[in-house]
């Protein structure tokens, strides 16, 4: 990150004090400005005071838990958010991506890690050229980093965001859920699949007219995704 | 391919084993309506043989004896008043009047005359009886002069002996006048007690007949009342056997069948309660390792995120710690990586123990996939990839890449450099071959490869490793539908062969694609091949 650009605000909602320590002190020294919270309530009401530009959740908290929290958070804002979940592979990351968060990673936690997934998602919020792109009702301006359909704003994560900016730089070329997980999410060779099909979903839900028929983003068996102009 | 294999012959199996049930059930029945049929056949044939033959003696021998009656009767009375050289007149005219009593049978009567020839008078009632028509033996017997004795009154008696002529019965009998006189034969026709017995004999057979259809028809009742019962217990016994444990029978009547019923009834009650609390058991100490391994993965969270600060403070230039304490730190840092690793390595395997472990599928090259894997650990100048790009499957990444890390890893610790890694397609299968440069497994290791935390020997120093990687590669290829095979190679040095099916999306039900996704690409498809064509 360059000197000029202002340091990110997290806001890190864990229960554990010992994790929550641990990792404040962590995050601090990759030079990020992190506000914490014990419980969901707390996290809530500190998000509507400082409005951070992304959040770390904690899936297991006493109360409303990471998933609920995750949901709430999402029918206002669409900021980042990055779950911290115990299980690597069982339903919790499905019902994790399916209420809304843009990326897990997996207790134990490495510092290192958590920083570059953090770095990852802020980037998608960043505008790249100053193009616009029409499909169908549905136009991607690049400029603004706005997406409008039948001229309504539509309410994008920044991860939501990229991955249509991604599909739209190349109509009608399939990409692979590895190349999305590459392009988007920044991950190695060994990013989980399930990111992308929920993220697919989500955004789905946004900008086609029917999401269970989708006419715009397109499934292609055994490859992955496509962004086909309407006919 | 194989597992395809295996349902068909299971499902060619049970289509078999449900013809073969069905037979056997047919078989019963058959041997029941066989028994009865039978049982009812002797008894129906003795009771009507032994009716028939009572019946038949009884008729027959009260004609005879009316018959045998009157001739004698007839004899006394006429052919006694005969002179003793009657002659062909009188003869003839005395047969005529005897055959003119009421039992009508025809009369002979054979004398000798005045000049001593022999003499026949015969009525004429039946064409003509003439001595042909008695039996050689009858004649003898009637003319046989008999000795008189104590018990034996009379030289001649009176004897009758039946025939048949043209499916006609007759009785035959003769008699000689004692004191001299002609020697009668009478000739009576059985047809009418015959026909009697004629229809007699055809009512036993009809009620025999309609007895083997009566029994027939009660073993068949019986055998369905038996059968029926049978048939649900063995309905309810595979029902059962498939899982289904509430299965229950329904208990009616106090017989056999219902005892049986009552006892599998009790005996599903007790396997329900067994496997209950046998998953019960289980539902709690998998509760207890996921709550355990939580409570470990808190601190080792936090203590994780806080070696990492020491870890830099380590690296920094200004060597910002003391160098009394250093080594400390180091060891702080070196064994919370290997605490992790083998929390990690313990959650994987409870995982998998408690069947959560889920396939989250991918389109992948095989080939790219194993030199990320190698290039991802640095492994690059000590491993030979012997691979071909375009080796494409449908499977886990994150999954092979632990198994590939595992072999490898392994192969590097324990074998030696280089390690040779290898890819070949086979019909549906990747075949990937991992040899290292070792002196090779001994023997009575080699069965034991796989077992988690097996060490050779006690006296073994610790190795680097959990102990766990090589049951965890197996498991995650058992998840795919593979196999691992350990052996030594005949040049030397140990090879793991990794068989993975090409395709692992027939085996898990593809719970990793969202479901609305996995919907809508199916009509997806076609559209989109529409789409491309008009591109």
């Amino acid at each position: 990150m360059g000197q000029n650009e202002p340091v990110p605000s997290l806001l890190l909602i864990e229960d554990d004090d010992a994790i929550r320590t641990a990792l404040e002190l962590s995050l601090t020294r990759q030079g990020h400005r992190v506000a914490t919270a014990a419980s969901g309530e707390d996290g809530l009401k500190l998000l509507r005071e400082q409005r951070p530009d992304l959040i770390v959740l904690d899936v297991m908290l006493p109360g409303i838990d990471g998933f609920e929290v995750c949901r709430r958070i999402r029918r206002t804002d669409q900021l980042p958010i990055i779950l911290l979940t115990a299980r690597s592979d069982d339903i919790d990351v499905v019902v994790g991506l399916e209420s809304g968060a843009d990326d897990y990673v997996v207790k134990p936690v490495q510092g290192r890690v958590l920083d570059a997934r953090i770095r990852a998602v802020l980037r998608r919020g960043e505008r790249e050229s100053s193009d616009s792109a029409t499909f169908g009702s549905l136009v991607i301006d690049r400029s603004a980093m706005t997406v409008t359909k039948n001229g309504e704003d539509l309410q994008l994560t920044p991860t939501e965001l990229r991955l249509l900016l991604e599909l739209s730089r190349r109509p009608g070329q399939a990409l692979s859920r590895q190349q999305l997980l590459r392009l988007v999410w920044e991950h190695d060779y060994l990013g989980d699949s399930r990111l992308v099909d929920a993220c697919v979903q989500r955004l789905r839900a946004k900008v086609e007219d029917v999401p269970s028929s989708p006419t715009l983003i397109r499934t292609v068996r055994g490859v992955g995704y496509r962004l086909d102009p309407p006919q | 391919m194989t597992q395809e294999h295996q349902g068909g012959l299971r499902g060619w199996a049970a289509a078999r084993k449900g013809v073969w049930s069905r037979l056997r059930l047919t078989s019963l029945r058959l041997r029941l309506v066989v028994v009865f049929g039978l049982v009812a056949l002797t008894a129906a044939v003795s009771a009507s043989g032994i009716a028939y033959w009572l019946n038949r003696e009884a008729v027959l021998t009260r004609a005879q004896d009316a018959v045998l009656r009157d001739f004698e009767q007839e004899m006394q009375n006429r052919a006694g008043s005969l002179p003793e050289h009657p002659t062909q007149d009188e003869l003839q005219h005395t047969a005529g009047q005897m055959a003119n009593s009421s039992q009508r049978f025809s009369v002979l009567l054979v004398a000798e005359n005045a000049d001593g020839e022999t003499v026949y008078g015969s009525s004429g009632g039946l064409g003509g009886f003439s001595l042909t028509d008695v039996p050689e033996s009858l004649r003898k017997a009637v003319t046989k002069e008999q000795k008189v004795t104590s018990a034996n009154k009379y030289p001649y008696h009176l004897y009758w002996q039946r025939t048949v002529e043209d499916d006609t019965p007759y009785l035959v009998a003769g008699t000689r006048l004692i004191g001299g006189g002609p020697t009668g034969y009478m000739l009576k026709s059985l047809e009418p007690e015959a026909k009697d017995l004629n229809s007699l004999a055809w009512s036993l057979g009809i009620a025999t007949g309609l007895a083997l259809i009566g029994s027939a028809l009660l073993a068949q009742a019986l055998a369905t009342t038996v059968l029926k019962p049978v048939h649900r217990l063995g309905v309810a016994a595979r029902r059962l056997g498939e899982g289904k444990l509430d299965t229950r029978l329904r208990v009616s009547g106090t017989d056999e069948l219902a005892d049986l019923s009552r006892t599998f009834n009790s005996a599903a009650e007790a396997l329900e309660k067994r496997v209950a609390d046998m998953a019960g058991r289980e539902a709690a100490s998998r509760r207890f390792v996921a709550d355990m391994s939580h409570e470990l993965r808190t601190p080792l969270t936090a203590i994780t995120a806080v070696t990492e600060v020491l870890e830099e403070e380590l690296e920094s230039e200004g060597g910002g710690i003391d160098p009394m304490i250093e080594p400390a730190v180091r060891l702080v840092v070196s064994e919370t990586r290997r605490l992790n690793d083998l929390v990690e390595n313990l959650m994987e395997v409870t995982r998998f123990d408690a069947g959560t472990a889920r396939l989250v599928l991918d389109d992948v090259d095989v080939a790219d996939q194993i030199t990320a894997c190698i290039d991802a650990r640095a492994w690059l100048d000590a491993v030979e990839l012997d691979a071909e790009r375009g080796i494409h499957a449908r499977l886990d990444p994150r999954r092979l890449d632990v198994i590939l890390a595992n072999l490898i890893g392994n192969a590097l610790k324990h074998g030696g450099s280089p390690v040779r890694v290898s890819v070949t397609a086979a019909d549906d299968e990747v075949v990937i071959a991992v040899r290292d440069h070792g002196p090779g497994i001994p023997e009575d290791v080699l069965p034991h490869v796989f077992d988690r935390f097996y060490k050779a020997s006690a006296s073994r120093p610790r190795s680097e490793g959990s102990g766990l990687g090589l049951s965890i590669a197996l498991e995650n290829a058992h998840i795919h539908g593979g196999e691992i095979t350990a052996a030594n190679s005949p040049e030397g040095g140990a090879v793991f062969t990794l068989r993975l099916p090409q395709d692992a999306s027939t085996l898990a039900e593809l719970d990793s694609e969202g479901s609305g996704d996995a919907e809508g690409s199916a009509g997806d498809e076609g559209k989109g091949k529409d789409a491309k064509g008009q591109a």
